[in-house]
């Protein structure tokens, strides 16, 4: 089975997976408004780091930084000697060091433009000898980084893999969502009638995984399904997130799952897509949050990050609720609330949905089930 | 006051909309100033009408803020033309 | 697993299953000539950036030497690999962001800022309803391809594969490597 080791969340909402929790459970969002943010015409509400606080690496990037103290954060609480053949780096990112790009770098800086370079300089700092692999697969990568963790320890190339996921705003990527109107200028409202857009957000997120016996959380079950529909709107009828999650259900009963952890971006299109793909599915009944009111949308961080809020979240018998949710506003009602509830169950899935038509979809069970 | 001829804005219109949606085999005169630009037409989606948000601000200086409204104003070429020569400050 | 096609694209040639394709143009005037000598039904073409022009005619001619589209399909995955990411299109969309006549940004290009676009663009093409993904290397691996290629096949429900190497640094500079692999 492919078993959780370890973990960290290192965001502006703390550094440790626990200061990140305590401070979700209290209410507590990293999410501001910034108007004038790097010079940029409009305002947009953010969740970004305070880089004060950050104790950067030197000779690394603001974004190289923030995954090794992530790692780092991760690691200690292991025997893993990373420096070994035998584990494998995934690092899941949508633009790594693109803020390159923003203002004339040295040559020797623009080398790490690319993500594979970025994720190469982290492995080898912590003296790694694998290529660590880079998946960017926009806004899933932090679940296909996962599903590629549980295929490369079933198929014994490996037996631990450290996946990271991160990324850092630039006016690159906050101008972008811009464009598309994406943004909004106050805290999101996922899956509420007056939700208008998505906040973005700043994180590093880890988990480790191993090949054992039994322990904390296993991945059980992951796949990633395309819309085949328009490069950046998703499926009217949920079509990939719906066979994603088809998939990883087979054999599964929807009352043994305690929460579907959506992707949930406040977005229009995005939640009525994700309503209509659960209704399809026949998994109405089951409760379902948004975490983008706490972190807003972490892109490359986003799969790991909730993914291990999730577990942390369970271990305590609590389905985390959608901060900013109100009213029902996507057309199949689904079972969300805006306050934490409790939960005896021990399984939940998780979903995400990204540009590319791409979807992804991963169950996770706690303890020592199949 | 810009005073443009209506022909002349309706052409320079077409010539933009082939530009900046890169509609490579298209020319001016295959774009029916009557016809819908989105569904059928000329096929545009919801990030050619983004674009042409963009062309309005930097070509015509009108700031567009909410997308939905576009649909009236794209609907075809002449309510463009209505638009922009009503709104335009450039 | 069986390699059934493969293709090689580079900016001076095109060859499928071991034949060069006649070319009278190189780099990415090679890809339009192979667009519209070979393909040409799809105006779609003319909107993306260089990166998915060629992971698309590279597609197209691999599907064009299988015969069969497999269309309408959630059982084959499109799995494709570079190291350059989208540099080539990071940086006109950069450029948008400060031209000489102000702050532009222009969501066309935004779009094609992520490199897994290429895998959704040849998915709606096709129909293609399964696995897409797209993986970053800091160098060309052929291990490491193989490996992940191989793993692709975890998910029971993936049959075949269209996928491989599929990298532009710049628009005469790039190589495509493309495979359609069967379980």
């Amino acid at each position: 089975m492919v078993c959780k080791i370890a973990d960290n969340i290192f965001s502006p909402l703390g550094f440790t997976t626990e200061e990140n929790y305590q401070h979700v459970r209290q209410g507590c969002s990293g999410v501001r408004r910034h108007e004038g943010w790097r010079g940029l015409p409009y305002p947009f509400a953010a969740s970004l780091f305070d880089w004060n606080r950050v104790q950067l690496v030197d000779g690394f990037t603001p974004f190289e930084s923030i995954v090794i103290r992530s790692v780092e954060g991760a690691l200690a609480q292991t025997d893993v000697d990373a420096a070994s053949p035998s584990v494998l780096f995934v690092l899941s990112t949508t633009k790594g060091n693109v803020d390159l790009l923003e203002a004339p770098s040295p040559a020797s800086a623009m080398q790490r433009l690319p993500l594979g370079a970025a994720a190469q300089v982290v492995a080898s700092y912590f003296g790694n000898p694998n290529m660590p692999v880079v998946v960017s697969n926009a806004c899933i990568s932090g679940l296909n980084a996962q599903i590629v963790a549980m295929r490369a320890l079933q198929c014994g190339s490996y037996d631990t893999v450290v996946v990271v996921g991160a990324d850092v705003l630039s006016r690159f990527i906050v101008s972008g969502f811009g464009s598309f109107k994406a943004l909004a200028a106050e805290p999101c409202r996922p899956f509420d009638i007056e939700r208008f857009g998505l906040n973005l957000g700043e994180a590093a997120a880890t988990i480790i995984y191993r090949r054992a016996e039994a322990g904390s959380w296993h991945a059980v079950r992951g796949a990633i399904r395309n819309d085949a529909h328009h490069v950046s709107n998703p499926s009217p009828k949920g079509e990939g997130c719906y066979r994603a999650l088809r998939y990883v259900m087979q054999g599964q009963s929807a009352g043994d799952i305690a929460f579907i952890g959506t992707h949930g971006t406040s977005t229009l299109y995005n939640d009525e897509m994700e309503s209509a793909a659960i209704d399809r599915a026949g998994l109405l009944a089951v409760p379902v949050n948004s975490l983008k009111g706490y972190y807003g949308h972490t892109m490359g961080a986003a799969g790991v990050l909730e993914t291990v809020l999730s577990m942390r979240a369970l271990d305590d018998g609590i389905v985390l609720g959608t901060k900013g949710f109100a009213t029902m506003g996507v057309s199949h009602p689904l079972n969300v609330s805006a306050s934490h509830r409790t939960t005896d169950k021990r399984a939940f899935v998780k979903l995400l949905s990204g540009f590319g038509g791409c979807n992804a979809a991963m169950l996770f069970k706690k303890g020592g089930m199949a | 006051m810009y005073i443009q001829n209506m022909e002349e804005l309706v052409l320079e219109l077409k010539e933009k909309i082939i530009e900046v949606l890169n509609l490579e085999d298209v020319r001016p005169d295959d774009i029916d100033s009557d016809a819908p630009l989105f569904g059928t037409g000329l096929g545009l989606d919801s990030i050619d009408a983004l674009e042409l948000i963009v062309m309005m601000e930097r070509v015509y200086g009108i700031k567009i803020k909410d997308p939905s409204v576009g649909k009236d104003i794209f609907k075809s070429v002449n309510t463009m033309a209505e638009f922009v020569s009503k709104n335009r400050t450039k | 697993m069986k390699i059934r096609h493969e293709v090689l694209i580079t900016p001076e040639r095109a060859v499928v299953d071991g034949k060069p394709i006649p070319v009278t143009t190189h780099g990415i005037d090679m890809l339009t000539e192979l667009y519209r000598t070979r393909i040409n039904d799809y105006p779609r073409f003319f909107k993306m950036d260089e990166l998915c022009r060629l992971g698309f005619v590279a597609s197209e001619l691999l599907l064009q030497a299988a015969g069969d589209r497999h269309a309408d399909s959630e059982d084959r995955a499109v799995v494709m690999f570079n190291s350059s990411g989208s540099v080539c299109n990071d940086r006109k969309y950069q450029a948008t962001l400060q031209q000489p006549d102000g702050f532009f940004p222009s969501p066309s290009l935004f779009v094609y800022t992520l490199p897994n676009i290429v895998t959704g663009e040849i998915a709606i093409r096709n129909g293609y309803h399964g696995e897409t993904a797209f993986y970053v290397l800091d160098k060309k691996s052929s291990a490491l391809i193989d490996n992940a290629l191989r793993a692709t096949f975890c998910d029971e429900t993936t049959q075949s594969i269209l996928g491989g190497w599929l990298d532009c640094e710049a628009p005469d500079d790039f190589l495509a490597e493309l495979y359609l692999i069967e379980k």
